[in-house]
Order: structure tokens, then sequence, then C-alpha cells
């Protein structure tokens, strides 16, 4: 097959599959020869899923020529991130030393919600190990190697996603499923330039996925494009009876922006502070392109201390969901020097200021949608810097390194959030722009990114080398 | 006592928490790192009990009875 599928995105590749002028075992075998070629490339893949993806591929050519087309995502690749429980032997790591031959007997429900959709599992792709809960400071925190960069192969492709945003970045897999606490399908999506959507906390199940915090893991996509993004999003949300934290929200994408439509949106001051200049400036000719579709706001939140209430939530409850690893010791199994004892400290997380921050997160949710509810989104950079070299230390707001806002308020009260590619800074790597809404509209938010996307060319770059 | 001799005191305290359960586990420069994690701990916690609230702010987590059915 000509490599003309590669760097398209879903929503091409679905009409030539629906139009039986894309095989979808054709197409799988293209995206598994490129998985097995140049995955070690990157470090991107932990296990090709050969057999099931052609058995897939096979049944989904079989149903479309039938004319059962599913939908967009019949017969399209994917891969997921590894903390996603998969059936059949294939071994689900979490990208942790210690896991690494463990496998489940059954798979995760975003994973049986794709099946359903046709979609093609080729890869489990790689991570930092347990998802960045143990305190790791550099991009070497993963069994499988440092995540690298598609854009310069001396940088690091984010965390804790690492896996799904390299692999789509270098045209591995046409969609990934990555899963964030606080910064993890974002930074990834940011650092490789590509679309990255954070849903609304309770829109995904996260029955199967390896639990870090249960009150701020969400699943989503990174794809090519905002749009991508709102296809998968359409095939993984729903009420799950075995995720008690699923509501009851249908979720449909929708794909029309009305012509003409104008939004609002607001900038949090001071949001640039701390940012690279490159960052800065590329988030300043951003904020130009959206006064082409609507209104810029300067807009305020009130003086809390965001960071350390969702900083606090995540640390007493990874704590307890890897008590176990922690106790015994286990956790010396790990790649990072620093995660095999930075979570001793987390001990001295006193009962009553975890409470704290779960009363604060309240007051952070209502002032957040208070602020959200005139505007159709707030927007900011992405990441306030470009992606970290491999062999540097990486700023985090999870470690009080750098300050994160945005993720903290979102993550911590939950809201949904879409990445995308807005120019480029240092060492030619890319730098993003985040639209952020209320909860449950990622509709809003997609339909903003996707105006954005409309008239910049970002998306539609790619690396030379892959 | 000053702001900074208490925290020093409560990091100090937290400390040695950590190192009566851990302490045989760890070596000078990973207490070392340890240490600094709790710093960055404290200071969060006191950032938190900074703010005030009202009896009425409920932590905001779902609890529901449970049942199985019938």
């Amino acid at each position: 097959m000509a490599d003309d599928v590669v760097f398209t995105p879903v929503r091409q590749l679905a009409e030539r599959v629906r139009a039986r002028r894309l095989s979808p075992v054709a197409l799988a075998e293209t995206f598994l020869d490129r998985l097995e070629r140049l995955g070690p490339r990157y470090n991107a893949v932990v296990t090709v899923t050969r057999d099931r993806a052609l058995d897939q591929a096979r049944r989904a050519e079989a149903e479309i020529a039938a004319g059962r087309y599913r939908g967009p995502l019949h017969g399209i690749p994917y891969g997921a991130k590894d903390l996603l429980a998969t059936a059949g032997g294939i071994p689900t790591t979490w990208g942790a030393a210690p896991f690494k031959d463990r496998c489940f007997d059954f798979d995760a429900t975003a994973i049986v919600r794709l099946d359903a959709a046709g979609a093609v599992l080729c890869a489990k792709l790689a991570m930092v190990e347990l998802a960045g809960g143990m305190g790791y400071r550099q991009p070497n925190a993963a069994f499988t190697g440092p995540g690298v960069n598609p854009w310069n192969r001396e940088a690091w492709s984010g965390g804790s996603s690492s896996g799904s945003g390299s692999a789509v970045a270098a045209g591995l897999v046409p969609f990934a499923i990555g899963s964030e606490t606080w910064g993890s399908i974002l930074s990834p999506a940011g650092n490789c330039g590509l679309a990255g959507l954070r849903p609304t906390y309770g829109r995904v199940s996260r029955h199967g996925a390896m639990a870090l915090c249960w009150t701020l893991d969400k699943l989503g996509p990174l794809a090519l494009t905002a749009d991508d993004c709102g296809l998968v999003l359409d095939a993984i949300a729903g009420r799950d009876p075995a995720d008690p934290t699923t509501v009851e929200r249908p979720y449909r994408y929708d794909a029309d922006t009305p012509t003409g439509r104008c939004f609002r949106f607001g900038v949090l001051r001071g949001i640039t502070d701390g940012a690279e200049d490159a960052v800065r400036e590329n988030f300043m000719r951003s904020l130009d392109v959206l006064r082409g579709f609507g209104t810029v706001e300067e807009v305020a939140l009130p003086d809390l201390p965001y960071d350390d209430i969702t900083r606090t939530i995540l640390f007493a409850e990874a704590a307890s969901a890897f008590e176990d690893l922690i106790e015994s010791g286990a956790i010396a199994g790990l790649t990072a020097p620093e995660d095999r004892y930075t979570a001793y400290a987390r001990d001295a997380i006193l009962a009553k200021d975890y409470l704290k921050a779960l009363r604060l997160r309240g007051v952070m949710a209502r002032e957040a949608d208070r602020v959200l509810a005139p505007l159709d989104a707030l927007v900011a950079p992405g990441r306030a810097t470009v992606a970290a070299m491999l062999g540097s230390e990486v700023r985090s707001a999870i470690r009080g390194t750098a300050r994160d806002v945005m993720g903290a308020v979102g993550n911590g009260a939950g809201l949904p959030a879409v990445a995308v590619p807005n120019g480029f800074g240092a060492r030619g790597l890319p730098t993003s722009l985040q639209f952020m809404g209320r909860a449950w509209e990622e509709n809003t938010v997609l339909a903003a990114a996707r105006a954005y996307q409309a008239v910049t060319d970002w998306h539609r770059r790619h690396p030379a080398d892959a | 006592m000053s702001e900074a001799e208490d925290v020093r005191a409560e990091v100090e305290a937290m400390l040695a928490l950590v190192r009566a359960r851990y302490g045989s586990r760890l070596d000078a420069e990973q207490l070392a790192g340890v240490r600094t994690a709790v710093e960055g701990i404290v200071q969060a916690a006191r950032a938190l009990r900074a703010v005030r609230l009202t009896n009425a702010d409920e932590p905001a987590q779902p609890f529901a009875a449970y049942r199985s059915e019938p």
C-alpha cells in the first residue's frame, strides 16, 4: 500500500474505507509494519498486537463488504496506552518493570467500545511507569526507555502518555488512547504537535485502566486533528456500570459548527508568566487568529492554592492506589532512580489535609464554572515550555517545580480540554494551544479547536524523518 | 516560633515518621530526596490550611449508600 495513508486524518481514512477504496487489512498491515520498523526508534511501543489486529481488520473488511459499516472508526488502526487491560495474552505493563509480564483476562471498557466501533488495535503503547505517579523527574522513567520525540530525537515525547504521543506524531498509528491524571494527554500532544483531548471526568469509563488517582484519572484520544478526537470520543464515551464515576449523559460528537459562529474566549490573567519566549509569542499570535472568529477577554480566578489542591489529592490517592508496591519496597524495581523512593514521603500527608484539598476542590470547581459560564472556553498555552531534552530534568507542576493553573484547575475540577499545535519553539519542537471548557462541553471546545485548525496549518506539518 | 521555624519543625516531624517506617531502605542520597518531597508536601498542606472554609463546605467526592439488588 502506498504511504499516502500515513499522516492522513481518521476522517479521511474513514471515507476511503467506507467507499471500499481502502482495505482495512492493507491499512492494518501498513501501520503494523511501521510500528515494528519505526516503533523502536521512538521507544513508542510495548507490544505490537499483530494477530489481534489482522483478525479485527479481516472482520472489518468482511463486514464492510457485506454492507455492515459501523461508523468512522471501522477498520481504522489505533494504539492504546499500556495501562488499558487487554485479554488474549497481550501483556499490560503499566510501563513498569515489575509488571512487564503481567496479563489480564479481560479488555478494558475503552478497548471493548473501540472494538464495537470496528477499530483495529495494533499496539500497546509505551508510557511513563505507573503513569508518572511515583514522582519521576526525567524522561528515562519506563522500562521501555524514554519516549523519543519524532520532531527531535534528542527530546522527550512527553509524559505520561509518551508512546501515544510519539506513535501518532511519527505516523505509526492514526490515533491513540492516552490517559490524564494531570497533564498526561495534553503534555504529549503539545510536545509532539498533535491534538489531544482530555474529556470531562466521568465521560469515559476507566474500568480496566490502571488506577493512579480515582478522582483524577481520565482516558482520552490523541490524534492528528481535533475533529479526529471527537470521532474517537464518540466511540468511547458513555455510562459503564463497571465504573460508577461514569454518568448518564449520552455523548454524540457534533462535527457541525454553524457558519459564522462567534466564540467567546477567556484568558486567565498572567497565564503566560514563566512561559518560554516562543511559547508566549506563539500564544499571542494564536489569540490574533482566535479574534478572527471570536472575542478574547481577560478573566481572573480568585486567589486559591490550585496547584496545592490538585497535587495533594494526586499524591495521597496515588500513595493509596499503590500501597502494596510502596509498602513492600517493590518500587525499588522501577526504572527512574527517584521513583524508587519518592513515594515514601507521602506518608507525610495527613488525612485532614487530604480532606481539606477535597473540600477546596469543590470551591475550585464552582469558581472555575463561574468564570467559564459566559465563555465558550478558556484558552492558554498547552505547555509553558517545549519538550524537555532526554537527559534533562523535567519541569513539573506535579512536583512543584513549575506552575500550571490551567492543569491544576482543569484536572482538579474534571473539566474537558483539547490541545492543538500552534507553532514551533526552541530546537524545532512544537508548541500548543489549549481550549478548556465547562464540564460536559467537549463539543464546544472541539468546535473552537476545529475553527482554529480550519484557518491554520500547524496540524498538517509532520516530522521530516518519520 | 517564626514561620520558617514552624515549617522546619513540621518537616522534621514528618521526616522522622517516614524515616521510622522506611529508613532502613534509604541511603543518604535517597533520604535527601525524600526530605525535598516532604518539604513540598508540608508547604502544600500549609497553603491548604491557610484557606478558611465554612462548616457547609463538604469534600467534593461522591459517596452513595450501597445495597445489592433486590
